[in-house]
C-alpha cells in the first residue's frame, strides 16, 4: 500500500537519509527501529509531509505523493500520529478527537459514521474516555500519547504512521499502548511503527527495518529480526 | 458625580471599540504570529463604505452585513498581497512593512475618494440622552456595547461550535499537528485575516455616528487597539475587555479633566508601563520558549 | 574596505564637499544640505534596522527631540551652537534609553507598535506643551554663529558636511568593532548570542540608543537648516519615509544610507511634477518591459516572476496619464514603493547592484595573523582548585511543562577535570537539563551551585560570563558572520572599550582587537579551522559549523564546557577529529559534560556517564559498568528484550 523508493532528505545543509526503500503492504504492521539520530522521524516526517524529500519516490495507493502538502497528503487516508504528541492543548479531548476525522466533515473523505467511531475510540482507550471533556494539555504525557493515536485512527485512514508512541511513557503505559496496537492490528489496520524500543516493535510488527545513520542496514520478518545481534549491536554500539 | 459617571459610560463604549480591533489583532496573531499594522485603516474604510451605502439610501441596519462582508474581501486581500509572501520569504520585517504600506495605501486612496475632511455619520437611532443610573447615555453608546459584545460572542460560538472553528483553533494551537489533520493553514490564515478586517469594518460602522468620520480616524485608533491587546494581554479574550474599557474610561476621563489635546496620551503610556512591568499583559500567561 | 572602493569614496565625498561652489542655487544647496542630514539619522537607524533587526517607527519622534532640543535651547537660553549639538545629542539619547527600556523586552511587531505609540505621544506632547515649545506655533532658529560669525549658507552646508562626514567614520568603526559584531550576533541567532555573554537585551538597547543620538544631531542640524520647525513634520509619514530610505537604499552600508536619503528627498519633489512623473513612469514601465524580455530570453527569470513588476509598472504609467494632480497620490505611491522593496529588492539598491557586479562584501583578511601559543587559557583559580572537587552541583531538580514532568528530581554531581557523559533515550530529559544549566529555561524546583555560586534564577548571559559555555543540537552559528568573528563574538568579554574608544580608536581597542584577533585564530587553529577564519559561518560544510561550534564556546574561557551531541550527523572521519579535540580540551583543564547518542564516542572519552530516562536518573557510573547495567539495556532496546 505504502511505498518507499530511494529516499533521500534532510533539513538544509544536513542530509539524513541517504536512499532508503521499503514497502508497507496493506494489513500489516511494518517497524522501522534504530538508536536516536538515525532518521526515523525524518522518514515519518518526509512520507506524511511535513518535510520534503529531496530524493525519491512515496506512493500510496501508487499514486505518488512525495511532494505534497501534509493537508493533502491526509485527505488521501494517510494519518500520522507525530512524535512528540503534538495534542492541541487548549481544546478537549473530544474536541481533539473530532478534528482527527476533519477531512470526513468536510467532504474530503466519506463521512461514514463519526460519532460512532468516536465512542469506539473511547471504547478502545479508556483512559481519555474519563477525560473526554478536559484539556489536552493538563492530560499527563502518557494520555497525551494515546490522545494523539485515538486522533490518528479517527481519519478512518488506510494507512496510520505511528512516530515513537512509547517515547517518555512509563513501562505501564508502555505495555497499554502496545496492547492496543495490537488490536489495531487485529483489526485491520495498517501501520507503520517507528520505536526506538526495538523489542516491543518487534514483537507486535510482521516485518522491521534497521535504520542506521540515514541506511537501511538490515530487514526481514520480525520475528527473526528480534534474535538479531546486528540489532543489539546498532543500539548500544561496540562490537561491530 | 453625574459628569464622571457620563465619562465611565462614554469610555466604555469606546473601550468596547478598542477590544474589538484589539480582538482583531488577536485573532491573526494567534493563527499566524502576524497581525495587521493597517487594521485601524480597515476600520476606517468600514466606516467610509458604510457611510457612502447609507447615503445611497440603504437602511442602516442593512448596511451592518454589507459592511461586514466589505471587510472579509478586504482582509483577504491584505493577507494575499502583504503577508503570504512575507511569510514565504520567513521575513519579519516583511510582513510588517507590507501591512503598513497596504495601511498608508488605503487611506491614501480613501482620502482621495472620500476627501479629507470629517463627515458627519447619520444615526440611525434618536440622538436623545437617556438616563441611566442619573447620568446621560446616548442610545448609540448603548449599540455599541451590544454590537461588539455580539461579534465577540458570535466568533467564540464560531470557534467552539463548529468544525470550521475548532479547525482555526487547532491551527491556533499547532500549526503543523493542524496541517496533518487536513486542514489547509494557509487558508485558515487567509480567513483569520479576512475575519479580522470584517470586525473592524463593522465597528467602524458601528462607532461611526458617534465620533467624526474622516480617512484619518483609524490610525490612532489601531494604535490604541494595540495598547489594550498588551494591556489586556494577546492570549486573553477577557483581557482585551478589560483593557478596553481601562482605557477607554481613562481616555475619556483624561480628555475631559486635563484637556483634549493629551487624550491619547494616558493609552500610550500605559502600553509603555505594561511593557516594562509585565510584558505578558495584565492576564497573559508567560510564553517558554524551546530551543 | 579595498583600493578601488576607497578611492570611490573619497572622490563622491569630495565632490559632496565642493557642491555649493558647482552650483550657486540655493535650492541645490539647501537640498543636498537635507539629504546629508537624513543620511545622519539613517546611519544610525541603520543599526536598529539593517544590524539588529529591530523595526523601529518612532525614529521621527526621536528626531523631532532633537530638533526641539536644539530650538527650546535657543529661544529660552540663547545657548550657543557648541551647547546645543551635545545638548541634542544626550537629551535624544536619553530619550531613546526612556524608550528602549521598556520597548526592547519585546520583540516584532510589538516592538514596532511600542515605538510608533513613542512617535506619536512625542508629537502630542511637542503640540500641546506650549509653554515649552510654542505648540503649533512653531520656533524660529536663525543660523548659528562660530566665534561670533554667523555662519552663512555655504559655511552651515560644509558644517553639515564635516559633521556627516564624522558621523560616518564612527558609524562604521563602532560598526567593525566588537560592538557590531554584538549587533549581528543578537540578529543571527539570540539564543547563542546570550549564551556567548552578549546579553541580547542589553545590546539591543544599545544599538537604539546609539541611533536616538545620531536621531538627536540630525535634529538639531534640521532645525538650523529650515530655520523654523513646527510639531507636525515629525509624524507617521515621516518615520515611514525613513524605513523607506533605509531599505530602499540597502541595509548594512553606508552608501545605501545616503542613497536612501537622496531618494526620499528628492521623490516627493518629484512628485509634486506630474509631467516629470509621467516621464518617469513610463520610462520605468519601458525598463521593466526590456529587462524582462531579455531576462526570460536569457533565462534568468520566467515569464511568471516578471509578470507583475512587468504589469504593475505598465498599470502605473497609465494612472499617471489618468491623474489630474499628482500630489494627492504620494502617500500611495511611497507604499507602492516599500511593497517593491520588501517582494523584490530585499537587500536595496546598493545590495542589488552589488550582486550584479558580484561585488563581495569588503571583509577584512586576516588569514595568516600568528595564531598565539596557548589559545585555550583557563579561567583564573581554576588550575589551583582540587582536581576531583564538584565544580557543579545540581540537586533535585524538576522541570514541569504544563502536566509533563520533563526531568524528574534528578541530581547531579560534575567533578572538575572530568568528561561527564549524560545519555538516554529521546525525551528523556538531556536537552532540557542543558538548558537549565545555561538558563535558558527556569526549573519548577531544584538548586544548582557552580564555583561556589547558584546557578538558578540568572540570566543566560550572567551565567556564561561566570565560565558555563555550551554547544547547541541544532548549530546556532551567527550565519552571515566569518568563523573567525564568531569566534570573537564569544571573545566579547575581554573588551573593555567603550564607544568612546571605539568611535576613536583608542590604543585600548586597538590592543583589544588585534588581541581578540590573535586569540580568535589560535582557537580556530585549536579546531582545525585556520584555514577557513574568514568563511561566512553558513557556507561551511556541517562538520566544520560544529567544530566552529565549540571553538566559539571555548572563548569564554570557561570552566565547564556543555556538549549537546557534537557528533550528531558527523562522518566517521570527522568523529575521530571530534574525540582528538574533545580530550585536548580535557587535558587543558575544562570540565565537560557531554550529551551523545553515539555510543562509541560516549564510552571512549567518558570518565562518569550518567543515563536519564522519563525524565529521571535510572544509572551512573563508570562507561562500561553502565554498559552492562540491566535498567539501562531496557531503557534503550525496551520492555523484556525477546
Amino acid at each position: 500500500m505504502l511505498s518507499i523508493k530511494n529516499l533521500e532528505a534532510g533539513y538544509g545543509k544536513v542530509q539524513v537519509l541517504h536512499g532508503i526503500s521499503m514497502e508497507v503492504p496493506k494489513g500489516k504492521v511494518v517497524t522501522l527501529i534504530g538508536s536516536n539520530g538515525a532518521g526515523k522521524t525524518t522518514t515519518m516526517r518526509a512520507i506524511s509531509g511535513m518535510i520534503k524529500p529531496t530524493a525519491g519516490q512515496i506512493s500510496l495507493h501508487g499514486k505518488r505523493i512525495d511532494g505534497l502538502e501534509s493537508y493533502t497528503i491526509a485527505k488521501q487516508g494517510l494519518a500520522h500520529s507525530p512524535e512528540g504528541r503534538r495534542v492541541f492543548a487548549t481544546m478537549t479531548v473530544t474536541d481533539n478527537l473530532i478534528l482527527g476525522a476533519f477531512p470526513r466533515l468536510t467532504g474530503s473523505r466519506p463521512k461514514g459514521d463519526v460519532a460512532g467511531d468516536l465512542e469506539r475510540a473511547m471504547e478502545l482507550f479508556p483512559r481519555l474516555k474519563e477525560r473526554r471533556n478536559q484539556l489536552a494539555g493538563t492530560l499527563s504525557g502518557g494520555e497525551q500519547q494515546m490522545l494523539a493515536m485515538a486522533r490518528a485512527v479517527m481519519l478512518n485512514p488506510e494507512i496510520v504512521l505511528l512516530d515513537e508512541p512509547s517515547m517518555g511513557l512509563a513501562p505501564i503505559l508502555v505495555e497499554e499502548v502496545f496492547r492496543i496496537i495490537s488490536d489495531l492490528k487485529g483489526q485491520g489496520v495498517t501501520m507503520l511503527l517507528v520505536e526506538q524500543f526495538a523489542a516491543a516493535a518487534l514483537k507486535v510488527a510482521d516485518y522491521g527495518y534497521v535504520l542506521e545513520n540515514g541506511r537501511i542496514s538490515v530487514h526481514g520478518q520480525a520475528d527473526q529480526l528480534r534474535d538479531d545481534p546486528a540489532v543489539r549491536a546498532a543500539y548500544l554500539g561496540g562490537g561491530h | 458625580m453625574e459628569i464622571l459617571l457620563q465619562l465611565i459610560y462614554s469610555g466604555v463604549a469606546l473601550g468596547m471599540i478598542y477590544a474589538v480591533i484589539a480582538f482583531g489583532y488577536q485573532l491573526t496573531f494567534q493563527t499566524s504570529d502576524t497581525l495587521n499594522f493597517g487594521q485601524g485603516d480597515a476600520l476606517m474604510l468600514g466606516a467610509m463604505v458604510g457611510l457612502t451605502l447609507v447615503n445611497m439610501g440603504v437602511n442602516y441596519w442593512l448596511m451592518l452585513p454589507l459592511v461586514i462582508v466589505f471587510g472579509l474581501l478586504q482582509g483577504g486581500i491584505v493577507e494575499r498581497i502583504g503577508v503570504r509572501p512575507a511569510i514565504k520569504i520567513k521575513s519579519e520585517f516583511g510582513w510588517i512593512m507590507s501591512t503598513i504600506a497596504l495601511g498608508i495605501i488605503f487611506k491614501n486612496v480613501a482620502e482621495n475618494i472620500w476627501g479629507r475632511d470629517d463627515l458627519k455619520f447619520p444615526s440611525p437611532l434618536p440622538e436623545a440622552p437617556l438616563k441611566f443610573l442619573g447620568a446621560n447615555v446616548l442610545p448609540m453608546e448603548i449599540l455599541v456595547v451590544v454590537g461588539a459584545v455580539l461579534m465577540m460572542l458570535a466568533v467564540e460560538f464560531f470557534n467552539r461550535k463548529t468544525i470550521y472553528g475548532k479547525a482555526v483553533v487547532a491551527t491556533f494551537n499547532d500549526r503543523d499537528a493542524a496541517k496533518l489533520m487536513g486542514i489547509n493553514t494557509g487558508l485558515v490564515i487567509t480567513f483569520s485575516y479576512a475575519l479580522s478586517s470584517a470586525t473592524a469594518a463593522f465597528a467602524g460602522a458601528l462607532i461611526a455616528p458617534l465620533t467624526l468620520t474622516g480617512a484619518t480616524m483609524g490610525s490612532v485608533l489601531g494604535l490604541k487597539a494595540f495598547a489594550v491587546a498588551i494591556i489586556g494581554g494577546l492570549t486573553s479574550g477577557l483581557g482585551i475587555i478589560v483593557g478596553g474599557i481601562i482605557l477607554g474610561v481613562a481616555e475619556t476621563t483624561t480628555g475631559f479633566y486635563l484637556s483634549t489635546g493629551y487624550k491619547d496620551v494616558p493609552g500610550l503610556v500605559l502600553l509603555l508601563l505594561v511593557l516594562a512591568f509585565k510584558p505578558a499583559g495584565l492576564f497573559g500567561k508567560n510564553a517558554i520558549k524551546k530551543v | 574596505m579595498n583600493r578601488k572602493t576607497l578611492i570611490a569614496a573619497i572622490l563622491g565625498l569630495a565632490l559632496l564637499a565642493a557642491a555649493p561652489l558647482l552650483t550657486g542655487n540655493s535650492y541645490y544647496i539647501h537640498m543636498i544640505g537635507t539629504i546629508m542630514i537624513y543620511a545622519i539619522l539613517l546611519y544610525g537607524l541603520d543599526i536598529v534596522v539593517g544590524y539588529t533587526g529591530q523595526v523601529s517607527l518612532g525614529h521621527a519622534g526621536l528626531f523631532g527631540v532633537g530638533s526641539y532640543t536644539a530650538g527650546v535651547l535657543f529661544m529660552k537660553l540663547g545657548a550657543p551652537l557648541w551647547v546645543i549639538i551635545p545638548a541634542s545629542i544626550a537629551v535624544t539619547a536619553g530619550f531613546g534609553a526612556l524608550l528602549a527600556l521598556p520597548a526592547l523586552r519585546v520583540t516584532g511587531p510589538y516592538l514596532a507598535m511600542v515605538t510608533l505609540a513613542f512617535g506619536t505621544i512625542i508629537q502630542i506632547l511637542i503640540n500641546e506643551m506650549t509653554f515649552l515649545t510654542e505648540g503649533p506655533l512653531g520656533i524660529t532658529i536663525p543660523k548659528p554663529s562660530i566665534f561670533g560669525e554667523k555662519l552663512t549658507e555655504h559655511g552651515f552646508y560644509w558644517l553639515t558636511f564635516a559633521l556627516m562626514v564624522l558621523s560616518l567614520v564612527v558609524v562604521d568603526r563602532i560598526l567593525k568593532s566588537q560592538l557590531g559584531r554584538a549587533f549581528e550576533a543578537l540578529r543571527g541567532s539570540p539564543v547563542a548570542s546570550d549564551c556567548m555573554g552578549v546579553s541580547v537585551y542589553r545590546y539591543k538597547v544599545y544599538a537604539f540608543v546609539i541611533s536616538a543620538g545620531f536621531a538627536g544631531l540630525a535634529g538639531c542640524l534640521y532645525a538650523y537648516s529650515e530655520q523654523y520647525i513646527s510639531p507636525n513634520t515629525y509624524n507617521f509619514e515621516l518615520t515611514v519615509l525613513f524605513l523607506l530610505a533605509v531599505i530602499m537604499g540597502g541595509r548594512k552600508t553606508r552608501s545605501g544610507a545616503l542613497l536612501g536619503a537622496a531618494i526620499i528627498v528628492i521623490l516627493p519633489k518629484l512628485l509634486d511634477d506630474l509631467e516629470l512623473f509621467r516621464i518617469v513612469a513610463s520610462g520605468l514601465a519601458v525598463l521593466m518591459l526590456v529587462g524582462g524580455a531579455i531576462g526570460v530570453a536569457r533565462k534568468i527569470t520566467t515569464p511568471r516572476a516578471m509578470a507583475i513588476p512587468v504589469v504593475g509598472t505598465l498599470a502605473l504609467a497609465g494612472f499617471a496619464f489618468w491623474l489630474q494632480s499628482i500630489t494627492d497620490w504620494r502617500l500611495s505611491i511611497f507604499g507602492l514603493m516599500i511593497l517593491f522593496v520588501v517582494y523584490y529588492l530585499q537587500n536595496g539598491i546598493v545590495g542589488f547592484v552589488r550582486a550584479l557586479f558580484h561585488v563581495r562584501k569588503p571583509i577584512a583578511r586576516h588569514g595568516q595573523a600568528e595564531a598565539g601559543k596557548d589559545a585555550i587559557s583557563v579561567a583564573a583559580g581554576a588550575q589551583d582548585a582540587e582536581k576531583g572537587g564538584n565544580l557543579l552541583t545540581a540537586q533535585g531538580i524538576l522541570m514541569q511543562f504544563g502536566g509533563l514532568k520533563a526531568i524528574n528530581q534528578v541530581d547531579l554531581h560534575i567533578r572538575r577535570g572530568t568528561i561527564h557523559g549524560l545519555i538516554g533515550p529521546n525525551g528523556s530529559g538531556k536537552s532540557t537539563m542543558m538548558n537549565v544549566l545555561t538558563g535558558i529555561y527556569v526549573p519548577t524546583a531544584g538548586s544548582i551551585e557552580f564555583a561556589g555560586r547558584p546557578v538558578v534564577g540568572r540570566t543566560s548571559s550572567d551565567i556564561a560570563l561566570s565560565g558555563i559555555a555550551r554547544t547547541f543540537q541544532n548549530v546556532q552559528l551567527f550565519g552571515e558572520m566569518t568563523a573567525l568573528q564568531n569566534v570573537q563574538v564569544g571573545l566579547h568579554h575581554t573588551f573593555g572599550s567603550t564607544i568612546l574608544d571605539v568611535s576613536l580608536h583608542t590604543p585600548r581597542y586597538r590592543r583589544e582587537e588585534a588581541s581578540a584577533v590573535q586569540r580568535g585564530m589560535g582557537l580556530l587553529s585549536f579546531v582545525g579551522l585556520a584555514d577557513l577564519a574568514d568563511e561566512e559561518a553558513r557556507n561551511l560544510p556541517y562538520g566544520k559549523q560544529r567544530l566552529l561550534e565549540i571553538a566559539r564556546a571555548l572563548a569564554l574561557d570557561p570552566q565547564l564546557l556543555l556538549l549537546d551531541e557534537p557528533a550528531a550527523g558527523l562522518t566517521a572521519p570527522d568523529i575521530k577529529e571530534l574525540i582528538a579535540i574533545i580530550k585536548k580540551i580535557r587535558d587543558h583543564g575544562i570540565t565537560v559534560i557531554l550529551i551523545e547518542h553515539h555510543m562509541d564516542v560516549v564510552m571512549g572519552l567518558c570518565d562518569t556517564v550518567s543515563v536519564l530516562d522519563f525524565g529521571q536518573k535510572i544509572a551512573e557510573g563508570k562507561p562500561a559498568e553502565v554498559q552492562a547495567n540491566e535498567k539501562v539495556i531496557e531503557a534503550y532496546l525496551g520492555g523484556t528484550a525477546a
